[in-house]
């Protein structure tokens, strides 16, 4: 964790969960072949929703390790979910589930990915598939009482 | 509290260059920093903010926020934002914010749950009787205010 993350509390501001979890999902995007060139030829993945919880705090300095699963795809869409660790260990401080879209820039509209990147997400979403589904996905805002 | 505007609309932002990325528009994490800076602004008139914190050791943490991304929006342009109080009780507070641009446009909206915890114990309390009243004003006066068709709903629910 970056100190320039760090709040008045000594703790990571909540934007910097998305830089974070951007940078997170940056990686996995990167893998399949959505880079600087991918996106200067044309086409990018913009973000058009993410859903945070803030589980526990990290103070300055921390070590995070991030896991990135497949939830779901479609040509267009990438349902993504990540969790953020503490260091190595099982200790989960916050898990975004994100809904990706794959677009044509300079047209400004959704477009499908092309067969490699669609054959490679397909390839990823049914290793993710054995997976269990955490029990967050899906699930809406509201205040837990009690 | 003096009159605040319901729902709550005082918050204005010009886009700044450092919130841009790589295409010219807002990062997806910069629309974090407007949605969190638009709530601060309204706990600060319910003296929930930074002298409450200095004050009392107790500070309103964000649990859970679901942001949407609507459109994008430019160096230089004016944002405006307008929250509504959705639920509170004696520790926590949720709240609908709106992030509009200069031509009407919605960009972004966000749903927040936030938890009003002692700093140095790290545990959730109540808020002092004042606090806790102001917050139910408020609550009261948002309550006839419409919801938005897509609250409550999870994640890709609202394109399905």
């Amino acid at each position: 964790m970056q100190p320039a993350w760090v709040d008045y509390n000594g703790h990571m501001s909540e934007s910097c969960y998305l830089l974070a979890f951007g940078d997170n999902a940056d990686a996995f995007f990167r893998y399949i072949g959505i880079d600087e060139h991918y996106r200067a030829a044309g086409h990018s993945l913009y973000t058009v929703e993410t859903h945070l919880r803030h589980l526990r705090e990290a103070g300055e300095a921390a070590p995070l390790s991030m896991t990135l699963r497949v939830l779901d795809h479609d040509d267009k869409r990438v349902h993504v979910f990540h969790e953020m660790f503490l260091g190595d260990s099982e200790e989960l401080l916050a898990t975004a589930e994100q809904m990706l879209v794959h677009v044509d820039s300079r047209a400004g509209r959704s477009a499908p990915m092309p067969p490699d990147i669609a054959l490679h997400l397909e390839a990823i979403h049914r290793a993710h598939a054995a997976l269990a589904v955490p029990a967050a996905v899906g699930k809406p805002m509201r205040i837990r009482r009690g | 509290m003096g009159e605040s505007p319901v729902p709550f609309s005082t918050y204005r932002t010009e886009v700044r260059n450092e919130w841009l990325d790589y295409n010219g528009h807002m990062h997806d994490a910069s629309y974090g920093i407007v949605l969190s800076d638009a709530n601060e602004e309204l706990f600060e008139v319910l003296d929930l903010s930074a002298d409450y914190r200095a004050a009392s050791g107790a500070s309103f943490f964000t649990v859970e926020c679901h942001i949407r991304y609507l459109a994008e929006c430019s160096l230089g342009e004016m944002l405006s934002a307008t929250t509504i109080m959705l639920a509170a009780d004696a520790k926590r507070v949720r709240l609908y914010t709106e992030i509009r641009r200069e031509d009407g446009r919605v960009a972004a909206t966000g749903d927040s749950v936030y938890l009003h915890v002692d700093v140095a114990i790290g545990k959730t309390v109540h808020m002092p009787p004042d606090r806790h009243d102001r917050v139910q004003d408020m609550l009261a006066a948002h309550a006839g205010l419409p919801r938005p068709a897509t609250l409550g709903l999870g994640v890709g629910a609202a394109r399905a």
